[in-house]
């Protein structure tokens, strides 16, 4: 039985026994998709790369600050929007569309909801529920309490979301902490479901043609931060406004950037000095520029003009190349979707440890669960070697990260070669770490975690010989 | 009315034809007080401060980059041919290679660092008298550097607050902008990159709300460095004003460096005031004279003016000082006591081992935000002291005058001076006193706040393998490390406090021994100055009254004319 289907079975006992709705709620969640969170300063540009994330202009941008309610957004059958109050209670809402942004007419203060919920038809949902978050450090206190709020893993309830995409522009001491406040103290939370996204990530190189290449340099040297490494190991640099744009570009923008491009090479300098200069043009350009941003119109002339893309649908697709929002899926992908059974599992069982007492034999066959399963036992070691609390020399520990599932939860990626050699490597790794979990001389801890590589080289051999 | 220069020049001239060489030193001292006002330019990291410089100063000594890079402050003044110094630790300067600049700016492994880095560059506006600093947004505002930068800005004449146009203000940036506000009347705000954002008359729109939400007058001015430095590399004007930055030159010309110039002017004319009423004096008391009596009364004044070089405004700086100098050392104890306190209920909260590194920032931060509001304490109580010793001055000196008789054409003009007494002496006496500029001699840059060393933690048990422990056993094994751990980071926080209150308060200390030094030799030297002059009113008076009436016929004539040259001086 896989460990999802004993976390199934065991919340299916509890909801039975105690008839708790709380319990209910977990149950229920162990059906639905991974839940995402979106967090980050405020104007980090969470909004945005929600929208480029869907590939649907949904969530409302704007210039100054804008969302002030947590929004959740799953898959459904049909556009609906759901408003839950802080009493309790839930009421569907209208809602209009403006250039494809969900307009909600709350019909209450603000401070009355608690969360909104959209439902869009999308297959992008699908796999998991994305939540858009008002923005930290906010002037406004109680737009701030609200995130925190809702993320922090605050006295006995246990988070809402199973992992969060966490976007810097730039690393401030504000973002350490909050990231430090959702992995909370008790070890509850852990850098294996934090992803780092460097967002506006064009503006980083001041809009020049080289910013992505700038941004990949500024995200690196993050990813090597130690105190960052903790919090979120990967940093990926995201062009939101690009990949949004690529995802929704229509072929009347694409002929007003084609207009730019036509003009001699003089004139196009001088237009695209700022993006007043640009802007100045026209309305079609006023608001090209500001849903592109001055780095996409500049990257999207420049194509047109070389001839690399000659229509709508080639510059959709170079925009969202250049956005990096492709990694950013793929990153989710590998390191929140391929670990989705273990994290919900882990959340509805810290729901169980919220609801029952300690000691009884419910929270006794939870706590057998999270003892026994091995990828409890893989995550809770990936936690250890990241945050430094494993002692590893520097050449084990990449491999050992990656060997627990660091990048990804296949054969492959955990071995590292094409699945030809999957087999061959297993045995290998095998030999290596059995090598070191035998040695007199290797520490307690370390002991631990190599008879776990080998457990987990053990089980891809076996699913190996299935196959075979 | 001709120049503030022109007129010391003339009265130094008097003074010396008067035989009153410690007058004309005096207004020599005035003629030559140049400090050049610095302005410091301050903000979150990666919001354009190094590229504003380099933009208003025609320059590219700071370095720019799409990463964090500017590592250290950055003092740029006129200076031909360009120059280089590091600032260490005892504000020593030692000079390196102009070209290795962007490497210092950037960081050394150099050890102790160097507090900052100084540069001297032909630039018309340096030129024109200013001095700029650049600050480094390491860290963020809310951290150790931060609250350094803070400290500088106590000096500094100006402040110029950066933020980009992507976004509206941050609560962060809004605390730090009402901290410098405090420490720093004269603060703009400066809108950078508004050649990137489509929306930044929006963006400077909303931060104008934040600010007046915040109860902050500071004006918004938005700039594009960019497009000044395409201007000036193309000798664009109409470029050049689309980056905005006329306006911002236009104000640190109008608000910073003529506003240090008037300032300097204000002192000079204090300066000339005192020095033409002790010239003055000699003259009303020869025409006094005709009068035998008051030969008599200036011998009493002169006997009491020896006196005022250990009159009772001595007392006043006395205690004033100890007062001071106890309040300023408690204010620092308490303060570090309080982060000791603190950092021990965090320590108890944690396991030292997987915090420290936090720990170390969080004890940096609050130490030098101790140090950088401990300074503020000196700075404020220190000018206030002046005040309270000028006064006292003040009002010895004018009781001496007291019993003379009032004289001349300064008669009608005697109602006035009383009502403008107080406020009129004490501009005098103080002359150009900056409280932060005396106690610490130029421009300070606070130091000896050094970071936690990094622990070797005691053993984890993994190398205890071997021992066979029981579960229960490891488990109690665990938690003493864990203990153990707290008491030798709480004894290495302790170490460190130590450390912040022996650096800050033995500069704090020196800052109080100068501000006395300055003060008492200050108003010694008019004390002098003051005696002297009555010494002299009084051997005119003795002279005076000996001679014929012919000889007075004719000295009259003199003193009419030496008043008229005096008159004219004062204005």
């Amino acid at each position: 039985m896989s460990l999802l289907d004993d976390t199934r079975a065991l919340l299916d006992r509890a909801v039975a026994e105690t008839g708790d709705p709380r319990l209910a709620r977990a149950r229920g969640r162990l059906d639905e998709p991974l839940r995402v969170a979106i967090a980050g300063k405020l104007k980090a540009g969470k909004s945005t790369l929600l929208n480029a994330l869907i590939g649907e202009e949904l969530a409302p941008t704007d210039a100054g600050e804008c969302t002030r309610i947590v929004t959740w957004y799953a898959d459904g059958p049909a556009y609906a929007v759901t408003s839950y109050l802080t009493d309790g209670n839930a009421e569907a809402r209208p809602f209009t569309r403006r250039d494809g942004a969900v307009r909600i007419d709350l019909g209450r203060p603000s401070f009355q909801v608690e969360r909104l919920e959209v439902r869009v038809p999308s297959a992008r949902l699908r796999r998991h529920t994305l939540i858009d978050t008002p923005g930290i450090e906010s002037l406004s206190a109680d737009i701030s309490a609200r995130t925190t709020a809702f993320l922090e893993a605050e006295g006995e309830h246990a988070t809402q979301t199973d992992a969060v995409i966490y976007l810097l522009r730039h690393l401030h001491g504000g973002d350490v902490r909050f990231l430090e406040a959702f992995h909370g103290d008790d070890g509850a939370g852990t850098p294996v479901n934090a992803i780092g996204v460097l967002s506006r990530a064009d503006e980083i190189g001041g809009c020049r043609l080289d910013a992505m290449t700038a941004a990949e340099r500024v995200a690196a040297r993050y990813a090597t931060d130690e105190r960052l490494r903790k919090l979120c190991p990967v940093v990926v640099p995201v062009a939101g406004l690009l990949g949004a744009a690529g995802a929704t570009l229509r072929e009347n923008e694409f002929r007003v950037l084609a207009e730019v491009a036509a003009l001699p090479m003089d004139d196009i300098v001088e237009v695209l000095l700022t993006a007043d200069r640009f802007a100045a043009g026209g309305e079609d350009r006023r608001r090209l520029v500001t849903r592109l941003g001055l780095f996409g119109v500049r990257l999207g002339t420049r194509l047109i003009r070389e001839g690399d893309v000659t229509d709508a649908a080639g510059l959709a697709a170079a925009l969202t190349e250049a956005s990096g929002i492709a990694r950013l899926r793929e990153v989710l992908r590998t390191h929140l979707e391929g670990r989705a059974e273990v994290l919900k599992a882990r959340s509805a069982l810290a729901a169980l440890d919220d609801c029952l007492p300690p000691g009884s034999p419910l929270a006794g066959e939870a706590e057998r669960i999270r003892a026994g399963a091995h990828e409890f036992v893989e995550l809770r070691l990936l936690h250890q070697l990241r945050s430094g609390r494993l002692a590893v020399a520097d050449d084990r520990r990449a491999g050992l990260d990656r060997l627990l599932g660091g990048s990804g939860g296949t054969a492959q990626e955990r071995l590292g070669v094409p699945v030809s050699d999957v087999a061959q490597a297993a045995l290998a790794q095998r030999t290596r770490w059995q090598r070191l979990a035998e040695h007199p001389l290797t520490g307690r801890e370390l002991k631990a975690a190599a008879r776990a590589a080998v457990r987990t080289c053990e089980g891809i051999l076996a699913d190996q010989n299935q196959q075979g | 009315m001709s120049t503030t220069a022109a007129r010391l020049a003339e009265a130094r001239q008097f003074a010396v034809a008067a035989g009153r060489p410690d007058l004309a030193e005096r207004l020599e001292k005035a003629l030559a007080n140049r400090s050049d006002p610095a302005v410091a330019v301050v903000g979150e990291f990666k919001q354009g401060k190094s590229s504003l410089v380099n933009a208003l100063l025609h320059t590219d000594v700071c370095p720019v980059d799409a990463d964090v890079v500017t590592a250290l402050p950055t003092i740029l003044r006129f200076g031909r041919p360009p120059a280089a110094y590091l600032l260490g630790e005892a504000d020593q300067r030692e000079p390196i290679e102009f070209a290795d600049l962007p490497k210092h700016i950037t960081g050394t492994e150099a050890d102790p660092a160097p507090r900052a880095v100084e540069a001297a560059i032909d630039s018309r506006l340096l030129g024109a008298g200013l001095a700029v600093v650049d600050t480094p947004g390491v860290g963020g505002l809310d951290s150790a550097q931060g609250n350094l930068t803070l400290a500088t800005l106590t000096m500094a004449g100006a402040a110029l607050f950066v933020t980009d146009a992507a976004q509206e203000l941050t609560a962060p940036e809004v605390e730090f902008l009402r901290r410098t506000r405090e420490r720093c009347p004269r603060t703009w705000l400066v809108l950078t990159k508004i050649d990137l954002h489509v929306e930044w008359r929006r963006i400077a729109a909303i931060n104008e709300g934040h600010l007046k939400r915040a109860g902050l007058d500071v004006p918004v001015i938005p700039v594009s460095s960019f497009l000044r430095v395409r201007a000036r590399a193309r000798d664009d004007t109409a470029l050049n004003d689309e980056s905005g930055f006329p306006r911002l030159v236009e104000l640190v010309r109008r608000e910073i460096i003529d506003a240090a110039e008037d300032e300097r002017t204000q002192a000079a004319e204090a300066e000339l005031a005192f020095v033409i009423a002790q010239l003055r004096d000699r003259l009303d008391a020869e025409e006094a004279a005709a009068d035998p009596r008051h030969v008599e009364r200036y011998a009493e004044r002169a006997r009491r003016s020896a006196q005022l070089v250990t009159g009772t405004w001595q007392t006043v700086l006395g205690d004033g000082i100890q007062d001071l100098a106890a309040d300023v050392d408690h204010d620092l104890r308490e303060r570090l006591r309080l982060i000791i306190i603190r950092g021990e209920q965090l320590l108890a909260e944690s396991d030292p081992r997987n915090t420290w590194q936090d720990f170390q920032a969080w004890a940096a931060r609050e130490a030098s935000r101790a140090a950088a509001d401990n300074l503020m304490l000196l700075v404020s109580r220190a000018e206030q002291l002046a005040r309270d010793v000028a006064e006292r001055f003040g009002l010895e000196a004018h009781d001496l005058s007291a019993t003379l008789p009032a004289v001349g054409p300064a008669v009608h003009k005697a109602r006035d001076l009383e009502l403008n007494f107080q406020k009129s002496t004490i501009q005098q006496f103080l002359g150009a006193f900056t409280a932060a500029r005396v106690a610490y001699g130029g421009f300070f840059l606070l130091g000896g706040v050094g970071a936690l060393v990094g622990v070797a933690w005691a053993a984890p048990l993994g190398l205890l393998a071997g021992v066979a422990f029981g579960r229960r056993l490891v488990k109690a094994e665990k938690e003493r490390q864990v203990q153990q751990r707290r008491h030798q980071a709480g004894q290495e926080l302790r170490r460190y406090v130590d450390e912040v209150g022996f650096h800050v308060g033995r500069d704090s200390r020196e800052a109080v021994r100068r501000t006395q030094r300055h003060l008492r030799d200050e108003f010694a030297a008019r004390a002098r100055e003051l005696s002297r002059s009555a010494a002299s009113a009084e051997a005119a008076v003795r002279e005076a009254a000996s001679l014929t009436g012919e000889q007075r016929r004719a000295r009259a004539a003199t003193i009419a004319e030496q008043r008229d040259r005096l008159e004219r001086l004062a204005g």
